[in-house]
């Protein structure tokens, strides 16, 4: 995947009524960092999402995303879903140092990683997905305060960035197939779509 | 045998990129910021830099306006890798004599294409 064509989208705003407090909805692919006191709201299956704070000044932000495995992509250090994972945690990060963060303040809470997208013939997706996301906040040193991965429901999650606090929901009966439809869409996406930028020479 | 200098915060993509170089030939030394970058690349003459933009302390840009100010690397090839890509922060990087942009996630084929090319090999 090029990087304009990312899918990192720009999650939907809305006000909770509940929390009082403005919000942003994350689908797969999107991220979203803010400094505000907002609540950042996703849906997981088989993705994860990785909420990472600074502890100091309250910038955070969360992602949403699975690694393009296929029966195709050889074990390497830079396969394809490892060129993908690392974009996909690195463009958050990024986002959060423009915004202020420091990397050396930041925390991470990690989620999803269930067993629920039927009909994949590949390795447990959703445990893949949730080991490369420990894996590489080890890699970085970014410490995880907390983590709700495996299983074999989704999960609602509501993350505060000011504050940390997370709170998290499982689905335990799916009243319609969206969830998975939409990660399934998703997967598809990033198994067709090349992992790579563009180049450009200047001289 | 080439070396090249990687400048990136993150340790993931730094051991990333030092195995695509060093599989295919390369010596490759490493720096987690812009400043250690740049005493780096004082304290030996490297054939090429490929460096982030977003890091602490000295980001790529402000590497690459140091490099080009030293007699050693007025010339040399220094690459941007990095997941920004507006234009305007290209045109800044073309301004401040970086060689090229690429932009992550990189594919690994591309990058050593990019790499032979500008090294003349």
């Amino acid at each position: 995947m090029s990087f304009d064509d990312a899918p990192v989208g720009a999650p939907k705003r809305y006000f909770d009524k509940h929390f009082k407090k403005e919000a942003a909805k994350l689908h797969p692919g999107e991220y979203f960092a803010t400094d505000k006191d907002m609540v950042l709201v996703t849906v997981l299956g088989s993705c994860v999402a990785a909420c990472l704070r600074d502890v100091r000044t309250g910038i955070g932000g969360m992602n949403h995303f699975m690694l393009p495995k296929t029966e195709k992509d050889p074990l390497s250090p830079v396969s394809m879903s490892a060129r993908y994972g690392t974009f996909a945690m690195e463009i958050l990060i990024n986002q959060l140092i423009k915004m202020g963060a420091r990397r050396e303040n930041m925390e991470a809470k990690v989620f999803g990683g269930g067993n629920v997208l039927k009909g994949f013939t590949m390795n447990n997706i959703g445990e893949s997905n949730a080991s490369f996301v420990l894996d590489y906040l080890a890699n970085e040193k970014i410490p995880v305060r907390a983590e709700d991965m495996l299983g074999v429901h989704p999960r609602k999650i509501y993350f505060f960035p000011a504050t940390g606090k997370v709170f998290v929901k499982k689905i335990m009966q799916l009243h319609n197939a969206t969830i998975v439809e939409r990660e399934s869409e998703y997967n598809l996406k990033l198994r067709d779509a090349p992992i790579g930028g563009d180049v450009e020479l200047f001289k | 045998m080439k070396t090249i200098l990687t400048v990136d915060d993150s340790p993931s993509i730094r051991q990333m990129l030092a195995f695509v170089l060093s599989s295919n030939g390369y010596k490759v030394i490493e720096a987690s910021d812009g400043e250690e970058g740049l005493a780096l690349a004082k304290a030996h003459q490297v054939d090429l830099v490929l460096t982030d933009q977003n890091m602490p302390r000295i980001d790529g840009l402000g590497l690459i306006r140091a490099l080009r100010a030293l007699p050693g690397y007025r010339s040399i090839p220094i690459m941007m890798l990095t997941t920004e890509s507006s234009q305007a922060l290209k045109q800044q990087g073309r301004e401040a004599g970086a060689t090229g942009w690429m932009v992550k996630p990189f594919d690994p084929e591309k990058l050593l294409e990019m790499l032979r090319r500008v090294l003349g090999e």
